[in-house]
Order: C-alpha cells, then sequence, then structure tokens
C-alpha cells in the first residue's frame, strides 16, 4: 500500500510539471484494480478544481479550522444588510413554492412521511420544519431540545433513537440543533451527512459568525424572522437528497462535451477575470459545463452543491442579473462572498454564476460576463455546447452493457462522477428513490467508519448491485435480477474501459486557474 | 473486562475496553405516577448501590424516549438509544413492565504526557443492536422460564413479591452476562441438532417412550447428546430458552467432574454402583445419602390457555442427558427419583454408547477432517437449528469464536440487512483484510460463510460457496 501511495505522489508531482499531453498519452489505456489514484478514468490532469474529498467523513469534519483560513472577505458587519437584500431577492419565489405547511402534526398523514427534518436553536425554539408549521411544533421541538440537554448534562452526547422502521437521529451543531426522522432504511450516517447539509445551508445565509453573535446575543432569538422566506432553499435541497447522487458521493457531474468545446468555453472564462473574482462557474442545469478558480482556491464539493441548490430553487436569477451574498461554509463560514448569478441567454440551461470578494463589485462582474459572452460567443464551440444541451446525459444502452441498468461512477482526485439518465424500469419517482436509496446503502457499507469493505455485492429479487471502491475510484452499478456474478465481474472491466474511452467528454481533465 | 492492546504508543500503553454492563433496571412507569413518587416505580436496578436520585434521572430519561418516540410511531415503541458513551436498550415484555440495558461501548484509553488525565475514545460503531437487544430479550425469557410472568407474581403477593423475585434472579444471572463475547448466535438464540441415523434415531424415541409409560407422571422429555438437542416434547419457544439453560449454566456447571480423573476430589461419590454412569445434575446429587434434599428446580412453560409449572429433572450419563419434565403440583420423593435412577441409569448409559459408536462410525465414513478454506453460521428459523463452525466452544463464561471480532460483525451487519426485507437475498462483501464474506437467505434459512481465500474473485467464491452448500446442505435451495 505504502509503496503504491509514493509512486503515486511521485507521478502527481511529475504531473504538474509535465506538459499535458505528454501525460495524457502515459496513462494507462485500461484500467487495472491497482489503478492509483490521479491516473482513473476521469481524473483530472493539473490538478484538482476541488478540496479533496475521498468521502462523506469529510463533513464531520469541524468547520472551525477554516476560521483560520486567510481570505480577504468582508467580515460580518455587512450581514444584516446583505441578508435583506438576499430576502428581497427570494420574496419573488416564496408565493410560486407550493409548501405543505398547514398540515395536521397529530394526524396519521403527517407522522407518516418518509423523513422529517428539524432545525432548532439550543434553546429549544423551533427553526425549520420540513411538514407542519413550527407553532405547531413548538412542543415536540421543546421535548427534543430538553431530551438533548439531559444527555449532556450527564457529560454525554445523545445521537440517535431506533424504533422499528423508524429513527431518531440528532446533529448538536451550536448553536443549532438539528434532529432528522426516518422511516427509510437509510443509516445513521447517511441522516447525520443530511443534516450536515441542512446545517451548512442555513450557515451558507447567515454565516456562522452571524448566527454565533445572534444567540449570544439573545438566546431565546426567534431565527425565522431572518429566515424567512428561504425556508423553499432547505426544502429543495431535502428533496436534492434524496435524488442526486453528487450529494451522495461528494462530486459533481458534467455536462458531457467534446473537451476541445470545453477547452475553448473554460479559456474563455478564464480570460474574463477580475480583481475580486475567486470563482467562475458555468452550470448547464445542475451539470457542470466548467469552473475557474483563483489559483490556490478550491472550492468544496458542499458549497458547489449549496450554489447548485441556491440556482436550481430559484427562477428570479431569469429575470435578469443576480447580486447575491452567499456564506460558502466550508471556505470560510465567518463572511460572505457574492455571487453574480445569470443566464446566458433569456431561455438558456446556461447559468453563469461569478463569485466576487467584494461586495461593490457587481458592476465588475456583470462586466466580465459581458467579455466572457462576447468572447465565447465568436468561437464555433459556442455553438457545439448549445448542441450539447440538447442531450445533457446518454442512456446506459451506449455502454453495451447486456443486463446493466445503471451505474454511478466517481473519480476521487477529481471530485467528478458521471452516471447515465435513470432506465425504463426506474421511471417513476418512487422507484427513482428507491434506486437512490440503494445506492445509498451500499455506500454507507462501504464507507462503515470501523469495518469499511472493498467490494459488496447483493443478489435479491428485484435488481443485483455490485459496489467497488479502490484508491481511484467508486463504481456502483445495478444489474436486473437476471444478471449473473460472471456478467458483474466483466461488466466493471468493460465499463471502466468505456469510461476512459469517453473520459474526455464526460469530465473535465484540465481545470484552469485565472 | 480490560485487554491490553498490543499497539504502544511512545511507550506508554493504550488500554482497549470492551463493552460492559453499566446499568440494568425493570420500571414499571403506573407505579409512581405522582411527582415524589418516582422511586416507587422502579422494581430492579444494578447496580443497587446506584444514588437514589440518579437512579430516578435514569428511568426519567428511559420514560421521556419512549414517549418521545410515540409520536412518530404510536405503535412501535422505542428500542434503543444511542449516545456517544452508551447504547440503551428498551423492551416491555408485558404492559407497562420495561427492562432496559445500558452497555458501554467499547473503549481506549490513551496516557498523556505531563500526569494530564488520560483520553478517553469511544468506539460508538462496535456494538450491534440486534445483538443486545436479543440479549436482554433472554434475560426475560430465562427470567419468565424460572419465575413465570412479572403478572404473576404481582397476582401472588403483589410489587413486593415481583420486587423480591427480579432481585433474587436478576442478581446472580446479571453476573453470567458475558457482554463482550456476545454476537449473531445470541441473535438467532438457535439449538444446535445432534445429527443421528434413522436406527439410533428410533432407539432414542422408544426409550422415551417406555420411561413416559413407565413413569406417568412424566409430562414432557427431551434428549441431548454432547450439548445437542436429539429429541424434545416441548413447544419451540420454550426448547429453546431450557437449551440456552442447559448449554450455558448446568451442563458447563457439571463437566468438570467426568473430565476429572477417577481419584480426583471433584468427582463425586458413585457409592458402588457400577451398572450403570448416570446421575442428577438438579436435585440430589447422591441418592444413598440420607440427608439428601428431593427439590428440583421449577421452571413454566407455555401451554393453550396461559403457562404451567413443572419440576425440572436433569438426568446424565456420559454424554447423554435427559430432561424430565412433571408437573410442579406433585411432590417428588425419594422413592420416585429412586426408581426413575433404577429404570433411566442403565438404559441411558448403553443409548449414550450407542450415539458415541455410531457417531465415530460416521465421522470415519466422512473421512478425515482438513482444515477447510472456510467457516460458516447457518440458522433455520423453522425449527430453531442452528450450527456453527466458527465458534470452537460455549461455555457459561466464554465464547470462543476463531474468526477476527470484526468479520463477526460484518456477519452482524449483512443480518441487519437481511432482517429488513422478507424476500430471498444474497450479499456478497471483501472486507478490508481480504476475506470474503458471504450471506444467503432462503426462505426461512440463513447461511453465512467466511472464506479465507484472499485472491478469489466474485465468480470463484461464488463456486466455493456453491461446493459448501452442495456438501454440507445438500437438501437446500438457495437463490443463485
Amino acid at each position: 500500500m505504502d509503496g503504491e501511495g509514493q509512486r503515486a505522489a511521485a507521478s502527481w508531482e511529475n504531473g504538474t510539471l509535465a506538459p499535458v499531453d505528454r501525460l495524457r498519452s502515459e496513462r494507462a489505456d485500461s484500467p487495472t484494480p491497482g489503478l492509483v489514484e490521479g491516473t482513473e478514468p476521469g481524473a483530472g490532469q493539473k490538478s484538482a478544481m476541488f478540496v479533496h474529498a475521498q468521502s462523506f467523513e469529510d463533513l464531520t469534519a469541524e468547520a472551525e479550522e477554516e476560521a483560520r483560513r486567510e481570505t480577504e472577505l468582508d467580515k460580518s458587519g455587512e450581514c444584516a444588510d446583505d441578508l435583506k437584500a438576499l430576502e428581497e431577492q427570494h420574496s419573488n419565489d416564496v408565493s410560486s413554492e407550493a409548501r405543505t405547511k398547514e398540515e395536521d402534526v397529530s394526524s396519521e398523514a403527517w407522522r407518516s412521511h418518509r423523513k422529517h427534518v428539524f432545525v432548532l436553536s439550543e434553546a429549544g425554539k423551533p427553526i425549520y420544519t420540513r411538514y407542519g408549521t413550527e407553532e405547531a411544533l413548538s412542543s415536540t421541538m421543546g421535548v427534543m431540545m430538553a431530551l438533548v440537554s439531559f444527555v449532556e448534562a450527564e457529560k454525554n452526547i445523545i445521537r440517535s433513537i431506533h424504533a422499528d422502521g423508524c429513527k431518531v437521529v440528532f446533529l448538536t451543531k451550536s448553536p443549532l440543533v438539528l434532529v432528522g426522522v426516518s422511516r427509510t432504511c437509510q443509516s445513521d450516517k447517511e441522516l447525520l451527512r443530511e443534516l450536515q447539509y441542512i446545517y451548512y445551508q442555513i450557515v451558507s445565509l447567515l454565516t456562522l459568525t452571524q448566527l454565533n453573535h445572534i444567540f449570544q446575543h439573545k438566546q431565546n432569538y426567534d431565527l425565522r424572522r431572518l429566515l424567512a422566506g428561504s425556508e423553499y432553499l432547505t426544502d429543495n435541497l431535502l428533496h436534492r437528497l434524496d435524488r442526486d447522487p453528487g450529494l451522495l458521493l461528494s462530486a459533481v457531474t458534467c455536462l458531457p462535451l467534446p473537451s476541445s468545446s470545453r477547452d475553448v468555453v473554460s479559456s474563455s472564462l478564464q480570460a474574463a477575470k477580475s480583481k475580486s473574482l475567486v470563482f467562475s462557474i458555468l452550470l448547464a442545469g445542475d451539470r457542470l459545463v466548467t469552473l475557474v478558480r483563483k489559483k490556490d482556491q478550491f472550492l468544496h464539493h458542499i458549497d458547489l452543491h449549496l450554489v447548485f441548490n441556491l440556482v436550481g430553487s430559484s427562477s428570479s436569477f431569469r429575470e435578469g442579473e443576480g447580486w447575491t451574498p452567499i456564506c460558502l461554509p466550508k471556505f470560510n463560514t465567518a463572511g460572505f462572498f457574492h455571487a453574480h448569478i445569470s443566464y446566458l441567454e433569456p431561455a438558456s440551461e446556461l447559468c453563469l454564476i461569478l463569485v466576487s470578494t467584494d461586495r461593490e463589485d457587481f458592476f465588475n462582474m456583470s462586466d466580465c460576463k459581458k467579455r466572457f459572452l462576447e468572447r465565447l460567443s465568436k468561437r464555433t464551440a459556442y455553438t457545439a455546447l448549445k448542441e450539447a444541451l440538447k442531450c445533457p446525459s446518454y442512456s446506459v444502452a451506449q455502454v453495451g452493457i447486456p443486463e446493466l441498468r445503471h451505474f454511478l461512477y466517481k473519480s476521487k482526485s477529481s471530485g467528478l462522477y458521471t452516471s447515465p439518465e435513470f432506465p425504463e424500469v426506474y421511471q417513476s419517482d418512487e422507484e427513482q428513490e428507491r434506486l437512490m436509496g440503494l445506492y445509498q446503502d451500499l455506500h454507507s457499507c462501504l464507507h462503515h467508519p470501523t469495518r469499511p469493505l472493498r467490494s459488496f455485492y447483493r443478489c435479491s429479487e428485484s435488481e443485483n448491485l455490485l459496489a467497488w471502491v479502490t484508491s481511484g475510484f467508486e463504481l456502483y452499478l445495478c444489474f436486473s435480477p437476471l444478471g449473473t456474478k460472471a456478467l458483474a465481474v466483466s461488466a466493471v472491466t468493460k465499463l471502466l474501459k468505456w469510461i476512459r474511452k469517453e473520459e474526455d467528454r464526460l469530465f473535465i481533465l484540465s481545470p484552469l486557474t485565472y | 473486562m480490560l485487554m491490553i492492546s498490543p499497539r504502544m504508543a511512545s511507550g506508554m500503553q493504550e488500554k482497549q475496553y470492551t463493552p460492559s454492563l453499566l446499568n440494568f433496571f425493570v420500571y414499571n412507569p403506573t407505579f409512581g405516577p405522582r411527582e415524589g413518587e418516582e422511586e416507587k416505580k422502579i422494581l430492579f436496578y444494578h447496580p443497587s448501590d446506584v444514588e437514589k436520585n440518579e437512579k430516578i434521572r435514569n428511568v426519567g430519561l428511559c420514560e421521556a424516549i419512549v414517549q418521545f418516540t410515540r409520536t412518530f410511531c404510536p405503535t412501535k415503541p422505542a428500542k434503543s438509544l444511542h449516545t456517544q458513551k452508551n447504547r440503551q436498550f428498551f423492551f416491555e415484555p408485558e404492559d407497562s413492565f420495561w427492562i432496559v440495558m445500558v452497555v458501554r461501548n467499547p473503549m481506549i484509553e490513551k496516557p498523556n504526557k505531563d500526569g494530564k488525565p488520560p483520553t478517553v475514545e469511544y468506539q460508538e460503531e462496535e456494538i450491534l443492536d440486534t445483538v443486545y437487544g436479543a440479549v436482554v430479550r433472554q434475560c426475560y425469557s430465562m427470567y419468565k422460564l424460572f419465575n413465570g410472568t412479572f403478572g404473576r407474581a404481582m397476582e401472588a403477593g403483589g410489587v413486593e413479591l415481583l420486587i423480591q423475585k427480579l432481585e433474587k434472579f436478576f442478581y446472580r444471572y446479571l453476573q453470567t452476562l458475558h457482554l463482550q463475547s456476545c454476537d449473531l448466535l445470541d441473535v438467532f438464540g438457535g439449538i444446535s441438532f445432534f445429527p443421528l441415523d434413522k436406527m439410533t434415531y428410533l432407539k432414542i424415541q422408544s426409550f422415551v417412550n417406555r420411561v413416559e409409560e413407565s413413569l406417568s407422571l412424566i409430562k414432557y422429555t427431551a434428549f441431548l447428546y454432547n450439548d445437542q438437542l436429539i429429541w424434545s416434547g416441548l413447544e419451540q419457544d420454550d426448547m429453546k430458552i431450557l437449551y440456552k439453560y442447559l448449554t450455558t449454566s448446568l451442563f458447563p456447571r457439571h463437566s468438570e467432574p467426568e473430565l476429572a480423573g477417577r481419584d480426583s476430589p471433584l468427582r463425586p461419590e458413585v457409592a458402588g454402583n457400577l451398572l450403570h454412569y448416570g446421575r442428577f445434575l438438579t436435585g440430589p446429587s447422591n441418592l444413598k445419602d440420607p440427608e439428601a434434599k428431593f427439590r428440583f428446580p421449577k421452571i413454566f412453560v407455555s401451554t393453550e390457555d396461559g403457562y404451567e409449572e413443572l419440576h425440572l429433572i436433569v438426568y446424565k450419563a456420559m454424554s447423554a442427558a435427559a430432561c424430565f419434565m412433571i408437573s410442579a403440583s406433585v411432590e417428588l420423593t425419594r422413592e420416585f427419583c429412586e426408581q426413575l435412577d433404577g429404570l433411566v441409569g442403565p438404559q441411558l448409559t448403553l443409548l449414550a454408547s450407542d450415539i458415541c459408536e455410531q457417531f465415530t462410525i460416521n465421522r470415519r465414513i466422512s473421512g478425515p477432517e482438513k482444515e477447510p478454506q472456510f467457516k460458516f453460521i447457518y440458522f433455520n428459523h423453522m425449527n430453531l437449528a442452528e450450527k456453527s463452525t466458527i465458534h470452537m466452544r460455549k461455555t457459561a463464561s466464554v465464547c470462543l469464536t476463531s474468526v477476527h471480532p470484526d468479520l463477526m460483525k460484518i456477519l452482524g451487519d449483512i443480518n441487519c440487512d437481511f432482517a429488513r426485507v422478507d424476500e430471498d437475498e444474497e450479499i456478497i462483501v471483501k472486507a478490508m483484510t481480504d476475506y470474503w464474506v458471504v450471506g444467503k437467505k432462503s426462505d426461512q434459512r440463513e447461511l453465512y460463510v467466511i472464506l479465507n481465500q484472499k485472491n478469489a474473485n466474485l465468480i470463484e467464491v461464488n463456486e466455493e460457496v456453491k461446493r459448501l452448500c452442495a456438501t454440507q446442505f445438500n437438501n437446500i435451495f438457495f437463490l443463485d
């Protein structure tokens, strides 16, 4: 193992010195199980775009450390103004988002929701509930807080309660307490990961500094006053958590695009730089087209998913150029960035996000966008990009493996994953969520905190599943129940070959910096 | 229990602690509903020297957890609470009576320099809920086997009697719990059956019939050889817990004299009886002793409309043991015991040597045993049959397994997986240590195999398990 690691490190160093093309020719044609990190299909050529995230364990790392990171960011003094701006931004959307709030919290229907999420303050004040109203649930949340503090008084920490077919998971993230109640088969770890996301979602609206400040000042503060109108972001994030493999894998997926075109888009974006610009992100729906970042600044996948969630949750950005404060909690929990969010063309899926450190930078950012668009529209790559939007995903049939229904492949070093569209048998929402549930199961078995596994094969009446983790990649395959073990074994080799062949299109191999 | 880990941190030793019993209590929230009366709810509390307010606090937390969980699932009660330091298991065996067991998570104590107190790291993922949930249920079943239900004690003598019975039973029983060695077998709570040819089986059956005919007081009989069951007239659930008692408590306590040499002081007086090797494991240790008492433990087994109380006579000759159960309303006399000894002793001795001979022949036919590449656990939910080649020896004090504890926990994880869905499934995993673990569930049967073939692939592992199924379980269909 150690030897392998050393070799990987050595080739990595060479990689940064050698020209890109040479490195590419050096890559193995067919991937083998002994594949080292950084050479797996989909691995970035120069350096990773994201903070290296091996798996969700990252999430449990305390955020405090990030506060030390030196940044030239605004401090929290201006938070209140920024928040107001954010609320205005969102106020348009509230009415359009149908919330199933008015629900009797003592009814069977309320109880039988698959997953409840509650957020409360350490004083036991309700902040958020996924179903029902906070008012109606204030006594329930009071009990939750009482349980947390009772166990805390014994110098202990409450983790979870288990009943048949139902579990309650607690996450204390001072000054907030998050509680998840689930009827799914998800492991405690998976549920905790989801609560962590919700926590970061709230921090991204307020910053942790501001949050701490509020509660230090007034322990009994009703945080809903500040968060009013933003609940739909949390609602949406919860919906994504049930369905988006990227949140599970701690990775993002890309719009399939020939690398020649992608490189042009990237370099156009790179050219449109500005002093306080930190990240330029081009999205096509939920898919990344390209990301250009300031040298030495990395974007954590959680932060990126929060940006995705913000953009995907509101239609207001379609109406013009948006300018919104956003805290990227994995980058810095103390301050706000300011994001310029706009669509390239009115009806287009292409959304450009320019993240700046300067809150007065709107016009600069607007200018960056203009320059990027001017440059890009002169190139044929723009046509190719628009063409690619027409088929943002691919069918599993292209891989040509019989009985293979669906798969997830994540390249660990680049933090990118690829996955085909859901096949015929998983068309309904329930079926898709069920499949995601199966993947989550596999994921938590493989990443068990004390008994991790190399591979996991499950054969059941509805499908056969195979999961495999190496130092370079994670792979999850779903076969029809007719698929045999022999087929599964040969499918892995075949699929990895296919991904290697297509990696130029499916992944961002040469990310750029300003 | 303390184990010194082989890891050494800069000359200082880390101490590793296995899971241990922190608290065990029984309460009924309806017994002290008013404030200030909380202590009345508590019927039993271990350890007993805990301060009163702490007892009340801990019971209060359990009540709160149970109540809170009802908000979300009114019909299914809370079963466990996980905290950083421990896990609590809740079980409501009878209406409003709750049994709670608190188990401390395993932990590692790391010494600090400069005289600072050591850092304690709790290992929160080591305890399996299914295993310890089963242990709590077993505690109740064992209490019920010897005392009947909590309700029965309440009817007979009110709360005082119940408290007395709980105290008497659990004080000793809890000392026999060995929480660090509980595993998947506790979840199954199965019975190991002795494999036997038809002829010998018929001999045993006719022996049981003859004895029951001659001694008409006998209501039920069970027959065991080598700690494995051959014949039982009891209901499955009663036999399951009686089997547990016999094999983990009674037999191990009596095995030493037989292993001891002829002149050893451990060896009981054979009292000049050269006709047979039979002796009572319960009741009188020596029939010839004029002071001998003819008292037998009483057990409670279920009947169609409730339960019945029975004397439990366990009589053993060499490796064969017969349990005879007689209604508790009958008083057992010296005459009856002598009659039983005279009738059963010689026949059982003969049967024991017959079975032993048969067993050796069978083993010779199946060829010399070589160390197989695999180890397995099999369990059948229908007849509770259990077989393990992982556990080398299961006694009152230790349960030795021949595989790494982490692998046992992976088996437990797979078992949890199977329990969630009521359909046939197969799971094959490769652990980080490169061991392969296979779990198969088919119909009501479960099979777990650990393979030590590090370089095998999925297909080869599958072939290996197929071969195992063909040789060991040739009549059982498993989903392929």
